[in-house]
Formats: C-alpha cells, structure tokens, sequence
C-alpha cells in the first residue's frame, strides 16, 4: 500500500515539475511560437474554421430575429444620418483632394496613416477569460506579422500576438497589460494635441486607462474620440480606439488619467480587418536596400 | 478505427469550446458573471467511470493530451490546463469506486471535479500573476457560474453517450482477452 502511496506522491511531484517548467518558459515573453505549437494551431484552426460556419448561421439567425424587432427606429435614425453622411462625402473628397495636392508639393507621399488592409474572419474565442484573445483565419502565408493593429469597423480591437501558417491570435484590447502600450492622442485645433499612452486595462471601470503626458490646461470632455497617434512606431496614425469615459487624477494628483471606453465591442467580433503598416516596412525594405549596396 | 472515437469526440469538443462565447447568449456573456466552458472535461469523467478498467488509465492520458492542446490553442500558457486536468482526472479515477455509476453518481463527480479543475487553474493564474481577482470574487462570479453551466452540460451528454461508451468498454475488455 505504502508503495503505491509513494508512486503517486511520486508521479505528482514530476507533474508539478513539468508545469513550473513549461509555465517559465511560455511566460518567457516569447516572440515566435515552436513548430509544434504552430502545427496544432493551422490543424485546430482548420477544424475551428468548418465548425465555425454552421454556428454563426445559427446565432445569426438569433440575432436577426432581435435585429427585426428594432428595425423601424434604426431605420428612421439612420435616414437622418444619411442625410449627413452626403454632404460629409463632399467635404471629404475635397480635403483629400487637397491633402493629395500638399502632400505632392512637399514630396512627401507616404504617411503615418497609410496601411494595407487584410480581411480576416475570426474563428475562435478563447473560453479562458482570464485569456483576451481570439484566433483569426488568416497567418503568415496571407502577410500577418506580430505586433499588427486589428481593427472592426467601429474601432480598435487589439494586436497580433502570436503567428502560425493559416492563423493568428489576436490579443485584444481589453487584456492589454503594462507591456503592450499604444500611443494615441486626442485632436484639438492647431497643434494643441493632448498626447498620452493607453496603458492597460482596468477591469473594475471596465475601460481603458490613457495616461496624458504632458499636463495641458485644457479640460477633456465626455464623449472626445480617442485615436492612435502612429507614434509608437507600431500602429499607424487614425486608427479609432475609444471615447472619453470619465477622468481622474493619479494618486499624487500630478498626472491624469482618462478613462477610455473602447469604441468596438470585444463581444461580437466577427470580420475584422488587420493593418499592415505601410511606412514601417518600407523603411526596413530601404534599410535593407542600404545594407546590400 | 474504433479507437480513434473517443480521441475524435474530445477533439471536437474542444474545438466546439472555441465558439462557446458565441453560442451563449450575449447577456449571459456580458454580465458579470463568467462561465468556463469544461466540456472536454466533463466528457473525460464519463470516460473515467463508464470506460476506464481497473488497469487502464485512459482519462487521465487523454487529460494530459487535451489538456495541452487546449493551453497551446487557446491561452498561450502552456501546462496549467494540461497538470490542472491531469490532476483532478485523476482524482475522479481515485474516487469512482465508492460511487455508483447512475446519473447521480456522475453528477457528483462533475461538480467535485469541475470545482477542483477551475481553482486548480484559478490557482496557478494567481501564483503567475495572470489574474487579481479575489478568491471571494471569484466563488460568486467565477466558480458557481461555472459549475452550474458545466453540470448541464454534463446531464445533456449524459443520455447521448454513456450507452456507446457501456459497449466500447465491452470491447476493450474483449481485445484484452484475446491479447
């Protein structure tokens, strides 16, 4: 009996070793995934992307039945907006337009703002909550990279954490630590931009804490949009990220802190669209170039 | 062929807990309360009481595999799922014999093991620093949200496999004869 006894305490032990050794070394900060890992997530991401299909059809059909009941409401407050979004169109192609016309008198045809757009559809969601992160259908083979910006159509959503051949992870913006922090800035007229860092995700205010650097006399208000500034050198500039919730100061009352509502809901993610940044990658192809002349 | 069953179901499983949040409704997932989905797990107890022999130890080496595969496809950090199943497995394999294997019985077994499989992971992602949830937070949101939502699914599954898996037991014991 004591031997079998022995055998288990025996057997545990090694379990505990194997976890505190895998545990270190996958908290490790590591940047690319071991060819294992890589293999099982193109094999499970293949499986995720037939069984995925069949299951938005049914919960669309769900929410196409809660969307009917709204219908007539949304249907007169978006003519009125419609109304809007014309005469925005016009003033949008002149100031581009106008924008094109500076940009070729200062030779300078690449901006901060430029990306490439890649579409990709989201296939899995982490069942860990702890875990913000969800698996797109697109990888490497499609041009995904680490560290890319991924964005829905209302805002921000998070960045490429990890890359396999056919799919990708992406950390959302909600489980944003210390360690992944975006530049952004808040607009104001002629040059007086607040600048500050989104630092990390406060679960008790559920928002985004922007850190402002620079103490400005000017008042932020509810409801200010907050974008990516392009700054950082990772994402590119314009990208959408929240709204002003509310804004507090630290607890020495030297800086500020604004709390941001994320612009995208984390809770119905379906296509979203990664950025390949344009001007990054240029300037690694010049350095490139430079290197070999 | 007949082998590769159980490994199959548990795949699909674990691929089907990937579009869960997708398949609860939305208040549910909104709220604050948080459910886990433990399928795989709970399919893994059926396997310890219903498919295991004296001599084999089926569940808990699927718990090792799965385990794994669910920390690589879905949360990055490797081993916590993997040592968490493993463990508890292990100890519903220890406990089967002093229950009997009815729907009660079974029930039982999934909610000590759903209680020991989520702390255990709940645990280590306080130890890693992962999580800062307190532990009193965490029984009201977390863990009872979770049991109850993993139990049903258990009585769900219950009548839909436990008869094929009464007969592949059969066979396994027949090929063990024959061997």
């Amino acid at each position: 009996m004591s031997f079998f006894h022995k055998r288990r305490f025996f057997v545990l032990l090694i379990g505990i070793i194997i976890l505190i050794a895998l545990i270190g070394y996958s908290l490790n900060n590591r940047e690319n995934l071991t060819t294992p890992e890589k293999f099982i997530q193109d094999a499970v991401g293949w499986v995720q992307n037939v069984i995925h299909a069949p299951v938005t059809f049914v919960t669309n059909i769900f929410g196409n039945l809660d969307d009917l009941k709204n219908t007539y409401n949304e249907n007169q407050i978006l003519k009125e907006k419609l109304a809007e979004y014309k005469s925005l169109i016009y003033e949008v192609q002149e100031l581009k337009e106008d924008n094109d016309e500076l940009r070729k008198t200062l030779k300078k045809t690449e901006s901060i703002q430029d990306f490439n757009p890649i579409q990709a559809t989201v296939i899995s969601r982490s069942p860990e909550r702890w875990v913000e992160r969800v698996t797109i259908n697109k990888g490497s083979q499609h041009g995904i990279e680490p560290n890319m910006a991924v964005i829905t159509a209302e805002g921000m959503i998070g960045k490429v954490q990890t890359v396999s051949k056919l799919t990708s992870t992406v950390q959302l913006i909600t489980g944003f630590d210390e360690f992944n922090r975006i530049s952004a800035t808040i607009s104001r007229e002629e040059g007086k931009d607040i600048f500050g860092l989104i630092e990390e995700f406060d679960e008790e205010s559920n928002s985004l804490s922007f850190k402002i650097i620079e103490e400005s006399k000017k008042d932020l208000e509810e409801g200010e949009l907050v974008i990516s500034s392009g700054m950082g050198g990772v994402f590119p500039a314009g990208l959408l990220i929240g709204t002003v919730k509310e804004v507090v100061s630290d607890q020495y009352g030297l800086t500020r802190t604004a709390l941001i509502k994320p612009a995208a809901n984390m809770y119905d993610i379906n296509h979203v669209i990664v950025v390949d940044r344009k001007l990054q990658k240029d300037d690694k192809q010049n350095e490139e170039q430079e290197e070999k002349e | 062929m007949k082998r590769l069953y159980l490994p199959l179901i548990l795949f699909f499983l674990m691929t089907l807990e990937g579009v869960a949040l997708e398949l609860l409704p939305a208040k549910l997932v909104i709220n604050n309360s948080w459910i886990i989905p433990h399928w795989v797990f709970m399919f893994l107890v059926l396997i310890a009481v219903y498919y295991d022999l004296e001599s084999s130890h089926f569940s808990v080496i699927y718990g090792v595999i799965f385990g794994l595969l669910i920390d690589i496809v879905y949360t990055g950090v490797l081993g916590v799922y993997m040592f968490s199943y493993a463990f508890s497995i292990s100890i519903i394999y220890g406990l089967k014999k002093m229950i009997h294997a009815n729907i009660y019985g079974v029930l039982f077994l999934g909610l000590i093991g759903t209680v020991l499989t989520d702390i255990s992971i709940n645990f280590i992602y306080t130890v890693v620093g992962m999580t800062d949830m307190g532990w009193g937070n965490y029984f009201l949101y977390r863990l009872f949200p979770t049991i109850l939502a993993n139990l049903l699914f258990l009585i769900v599954l219950y009548p839909l496999i436990t008869k094929q898996l009464v007969e592949w037991r059969r066979e396994q014991i027949n090929r063990n004869r024959i061997l």
